[in-house]
């Protein structure tokens, strides 16, 4: 696994945490009303424990002489940012014509639920762009030695 | 990706010069293993500075190690 591969798991596995963290903040705070106020703390703990290890999985080389990136993964990079950037339009759509059939044409929104929205199309984006790298590279790279 | 039409012969030419690594043929040339598996898969289609870099670590010519398919002929 390089380096372009192994960032991609890394982004894809912390925004689906955040996404989960995220939907279980909400619940708490929202919908129950604090009533498990030290759960997210720790929840929260535990995201900042696996940083240390992550961090050494990220730095850690395939060779001594291994590159960062190279033209192969430069292209893969711009085909995901391209993915990425469509996904962040398409949803950005929906988030102007979905409202309009929950509140109405005249109804209101809170201004924490547009931040929150905000929040939520950038951590897809940034799923959709891990998830079109490791698509590129293929889930099931053996990546053997043959 | 898809399958390139270009096909190639570096994994006979790894094995031609003393059996060497695709880790060290991806350290020779600058790149990761990653793409060289996929050179020699026919899943990625190098650039001519790579292909260049290639033949040279063979001391062949590009054309020796590449070559283009067309599906017309």
């Amino acid at each position: 696994m390089n380096r372009t591969q192994k960032g991609a798991w890394c982004i894809l596995i912390a925004s689906l945490f955040l996404i989960l963290f995220g939907i279980l903040l909400f619940t708490e705070i929202v919908i129950l009303k604090n009533l498990f106020t030290s759960l997210h703390r720790f929840v929260a703990l535990l995201l900042f424990s696996f940083m240390v290890p992550l961090f050494i999985f990220l730095r850690k080389k395939q060779s001594t002489a291994e590159v960062e990136s190279d033209e192969r993964d430069r292209l893969i990079i711009k085909r995901a940012i391209l993915v990425s950037f469509v996904c962040v339009w398409i949803m950005l759509a929906a988030v102007c014509i979905i409202p309009r059939f929950i509140v109405g044409y005249t109804g209101s929104i809170a201004v924490w639920a547009l931040s929150l929205i905000n929040f939520v199309i950038f951590l897809v984006a940034m799923f959709i762009y891990s998830a079109a790298i490791l698509v590129q590279y293929g889930w099931r790279d053996k990546d053997g030695e043959k | 990706m898809a399958k390139s039409e270009v096909k190639n012969k570096i994994r006979r030419l790894r094995f031609e010069n003393g059996e060497m690594t695709q880790q060290q043929l991806a350290d020779k040339v600058g790149v990761t293993r990653q793409t060289i598996i996929a050179i020699e898969a026919g899943k990625y289609s190098p650039s001519l500075t790579l292909a260049f870099k290639v033949a040279r670590t063979f001391g062949v010519k590009v054309e020796d190690i590449f070559q283009y398919e067309d599906e017309s002929s």
